[in-house]
């Protein structure tokens, strides 16, 4: 329990004497964008990325991703993935025949999975953190 | 029913899950000072790579056979824990961290589920949301579930899970668990009990209780009961609080110059502090080592350390730094090459119950606010951010770390970076 001093000075109220403030019974915590963006924190982690394979996927280069390792990658995802020992962010395509990584830029192709790569999701990516002058900066 | 859940090769494990690859390459994690090996994975296990190997002797297999090597991160490590032990937690209604990679799990009221499969379902969670492979043994005792374990690791590799479910299966595994393997079972007792004819945790099962009370103490008889299925070694769900405080480090080269050795001596201090603060406890001595290094014998050696008490018992870190520089300024002696210092705080007391002395001129309810403002900025904007002005910038007393990795899940500039 917070006592009412506790708040005062959490919320750096002057208190006029008199009349006390309107707002003192309808005091909340402050929105935390950590309950807000990442629901499992014990399996949640964050990536900085580098490159442009996924600009199309509002993904610019030097975005922050948090990715979720608890989820089960579902087709047309966007993962963060291991192929042959090397992590890269793609959607993931699948049905029940094929798989693929595809990119989002058509400067790139999209990559078919075959049984001798050796392909695992990392984690699924539930949010990205951009920085409003790295999106300027692919506008250009 | 007991569980033991256990990290498999915790340390080189927490390497691999940030780097992928190091799948199926040897990788070996090594103490603090990089000074020998304390963590080996499989591949590193059988090129017969023993626990505590030091660093200059495996130098050309390193080469040869391309073995991964790190420096001890325990920032990750530490992280790492946090994340697997609440996600097992969250499986059963109580359980005990035993060690940093290592918990017991209480399985009791839970009599009509198949724990085998609940088991598998734990690791393959662990797996899965944080990356780290675990095994995991169940059994009547907390003594048989630690067993369990040992006996999954060697027997069911690829479930990586046993579940000593009836006595058939804990006749089998105490037949294949030598005394030496028993948890609670040291060396002495290890050659005693094998002269006396009792090789396999099966035997000493069966030995006489009398016979094991007269030779084994009470401790003998606790462990005879959790053999035979009767759970005799009780829950610690609290850390109980710790009676002595040790911060001591070897320095990363052998040193001569006395404000170096200080400075060490200053945050060593500082951190026993901390740790006094968090476990609420103030200490009434507090005591100083120095050494030279006792290996190098063609070296003049010395050695000593002094005890300081203060007059109040304290928590405070700039009392603590005071008394501890004091200490070092009177057993400090020129012209040595010191390889270790460390300051250990002893005479523990709960924060609540000190004895004010009467010529005690601090001001303590105050330096108690400094002390909480200090704790809390450092916690928020990170780790030593405010600090005393003689623990100094420079470090040079400190560690060899030359293979850290970063610290992936702690610091935002250290996080993984991933060419897409």
């Amino acid at each position: 329990m917070k006592t009412v001093a506790e708040f005062i000075a959490y919320f750096n109220i002057q208190v006029p004497t008199g009349f006390p403030s309107p707002a003192m019974d309808y005091l909340e915590e402050r929105i935390d964008l950590n309950k807000v963006f990442i629901q499992h924190p014990f399996s949640t982690f964050i990536v900085e990325c580098s490159g442009d394979s996924m600009i199309n996927a509002f993904i610019p280069h030097k975005a922050k991703l948090i990715v979720d390792r608890s989820l089960t990658p579902k087709n047309g995802d966007i993962v963060l993935a291991v192929v042959n020992g090397e992590f890269t962010v793609k959607f993931l395509k699948k049905n029940d025949y094929n798989c693929f990584l595809v990119p989002a830029n058509s400067k790139y192709n999209e990559l078919k999975i075959t049984p001798e790569m050796n392909m695992q999701v990392w984690g699924v990516v539930t949010n990205i953190i951009t920085d409003t002058s790295d999106v300027r900066k692919c506008m250009l | 029913m007991y569980a033991l859940v256990d990290c498999n090769n915790f340390y080189c494990s927490c390497e691999r899950v940030f780097n992928p690859t190091l799948e199926n390459r040897p990788v070996i994690v090594l103490s603090n000072n990089d000074g020998c090996a304390i963590a080996r994975s499989e591949e590193a296990k059988a090129l017969g790579i023993v626990m505590g190997t030091p660093l200059f002797m495996i130098q050309d297999l390193i080469q040869k056979k391309d073995i991964a090597v790190f420096s001890s991160n325990y920032t990750l490590y530490g992280d790492l824990s946090e994340r697997v032990m609440n996600t097992i937690g969250s499986f059963v209604p109580r359980m005990e961290m035993y060690s940093i990679d290592e918990a017991f799990l209480d399985f009791h009221d839970m009599s009509y589920t198949d724990l085998l499969q609940l088991g598998i379902t734990m690791k393959s969670t662990v797996k899965q949301n944080i990356g780290i492979p675990v095994t995991i043994g169940i059994a009547p005792t907390k003594t048989l579930a630690k067993m369990a374990n040992r006996y999954a690791k060697k027997k069911r590799k690829e479930v990586g899970v046993f579940w000593a479910a009836n006595k058939e299966l804990i006749h089998e595994m105490l037949l294949y668990t030598q005394v030496g393997d028993i948890w609670g079972i040291g060396q002495q007792y290890t050659l005693f009990l094998k002269r006396h004819g009792i090789h396999t945790a099966f035997d000493l099962s069966k030995a006489p209780e009398e016979w094991i009370r007269v030779n084994m103490s009470v401790v003998g008889q606790r462990l005879l009961n959790e053999l035979n299925g009767i759970p005799s070694i009780e829950w610690e769900f609290e850390t109980p609080a710790k009676k002595n405080i040790c911060t001591s480090r070897s320095f990363g080269n052998l040193l001569t110059d006395k404000n170096i050795i200080k400075e060490a001596i200053c945050n060593h201090a500082a951190a026993c502090a901390l740790k006094l603060r968090k476990q609420k406890s103030c200490c009434r001595i507090v005591h100083v080592f120095i050494n030279t290094n006792p290996h190098k014998t063609e070296e003049a050696q010395y050695s000593r350390s002094i005890n300081v008490e203060p007059e109040t018992a304290t928590n405070n870190s700039s009392e603590i730094i005071k008394h501890a520089s004091k200490g070092f300024d009177i057993i400090f002696k020129e012209g040595y090459r010191y390889m270790k210092c460390g300051v250990i705080v002893n005479d523990l007391i709960p924060e609540d119950e000190i004895q004010h002395s009467m010529f005690d001129c601090a001001n303590r309810p105050k330096d108690k606010i400094i002390m909480n403002a200090l704790d809390s900025i450092n916690k928020s904007l990170g780790k030593e951010i405010v600090r005393f002005a003689v623990q100094g910038f420079e470090k040079k007393f400190r560690l060899k770390s030359e293979w850290l990795s970063p610290s992936y899940t702690t610091n935002i500039n250290h996080i993984l970076k991933v060419k897409i």
